[in-house]
């Protein structure tokens, strides 16, 4: 049995090790701040060159969410559009294949 | 991440969409090619393309105090290749940088070939190395995921390198600042990724093997062994 479901298993402590190693690193940097790893980036970039990060303006017009909840949103709106694909075609496997026995 | 908008000289935004388009375009004709030989790809195409859209919304925050996001290039990559994979990022860049203000037009080249083409690419060359090995599939699979993550954001730093060099020690001194940035905080990313994408990719051999034979992602005799052992 532990054989037959040892990728879950694995992906199971994968996770939980993922979460651990959060609640470590957030419990030992307290100054940090979590930012996006392109912001850090971006400051960097700001950094090396001289120029202040507001004059890095963008080449092509570009909409940006008014606020950090609209943003979330719009995330979770992708994130939704990927797991109905994800759920969609897994049950339509299934049916399938209830549908034509083993053969 | 990606390059945010802005953050790329002119030319450099160029030069990247120059190396973008014609994989963008070879990508477009493989999957029409593919498609129309086998109306079943088009699910398996939905559940690969569906992890790429759910795993690059996951903002995690990592050990070095900051958040990134995996990328999920890795499945689709080894189901139909890097090309393919490389047209369903543009979809996926493209709404990031519609609607979330992550990346941009002009900075979507660069990060097309980053998370489209280099990852994917990498990942696909470990997989088509490690195929008809005797190694265990899932591990191929792992392997091929994170190490399409991993070389993501190698590309991305390579990519920011090249755009600004370090005033002491030019391209190479400033590629190592921005690994450090992008490159250590998707390590552990890349891990977990691999594993989660491992089990997706068991899920599809127990429920569709045949489609997975029909487009010989992996040895029958692999696959038949997998199946019986579950």
């Amino acid at each position: 049995m532990v054989f037959k479901y040892r990728l879950e298993i694995l992906s199971i402590l994968a996770v939980l090790g993922f979460c651990a190693l959060f609640l470590y690193t957030s419990s030992i940097m307290t100054d940090a701040e979590f930012a996006g790893s392109d912001t850090l980036g971006s400051t960097q970039i700001a950094e090396m060159t001289g120029k202040a990060e507001e004059e890095f303006q963008p080449l092509i017009w570009q909409w940006a969410p008014p606020s950090g909840e609209i943003e979330s949103g719009l995330f979770a709106l992708q994130a939704a559009i990927g797991g109905i694909l994800v759920g969609w075609v897994f049950g339509y496997w299934k049916g399938q294949k209830k549908r034509e026995p083993v053969k | 991440m990606h390059i945010m908008e802005g953050f790329l000289p002119l030319y450099w935004a160029v030069i990247w969409w120059i190396i973008a388009l014609p994989s963008l375009i070879f990508g477009i004709y493989q999957l029409k090619k593919i498609l129309e030989a086998d109306r079943e790809a088009l699910p398996l195409l939905g559940v690969t393309g569906g992890f790429i859209f759910i795993l690059s919304s996951l903002k995690l925050p990592s050990v070095t105090g900051s958040c990134s996001h995996p990328t999920g290039t890795g499945l689709s990559a080894i189901c139909f290749g890097p090309w393919i994979t490389s047209v369903i990022c543009a979809i996926v860049l493209l709404f990031q940088s519609l609607f979330l203000a992550h990346g941009g037009l002009s900075v979507l080249g660069a990060n097309i070939v980053s998370m489209g083409i280099v990852g994917p690419l990498a990942g696909y060359i470990v997989y088509r190395a490690l195929r008809d090995t005797r190694l265990n599939m899932y591990l191929v699979v792992f392997l091929a995921c994170a190490l399409a993550d991993l070389f993501t954001y190698f590309t991305t730093s390579l990519e920011l390198a090249l755009a600004y060099p370090a005033e002491v020690g030019g391209i190479a001194s400033s590629f190592v600042l921005f690994m450090g940035i992008f490159a250590v905080t998707q390590v552990p990313l890349a891990i977990v990724e691999g594993v989660v994408l491992a089990l997706v990719f068991k899920y599809i051999v127990q429920l569709k093997p045949d489609i997975l034979l029909r487009l010989k992602v992996f040895p029958e005799e692999k696959i038949r062994a997998a199946r019986s052992e579950a």
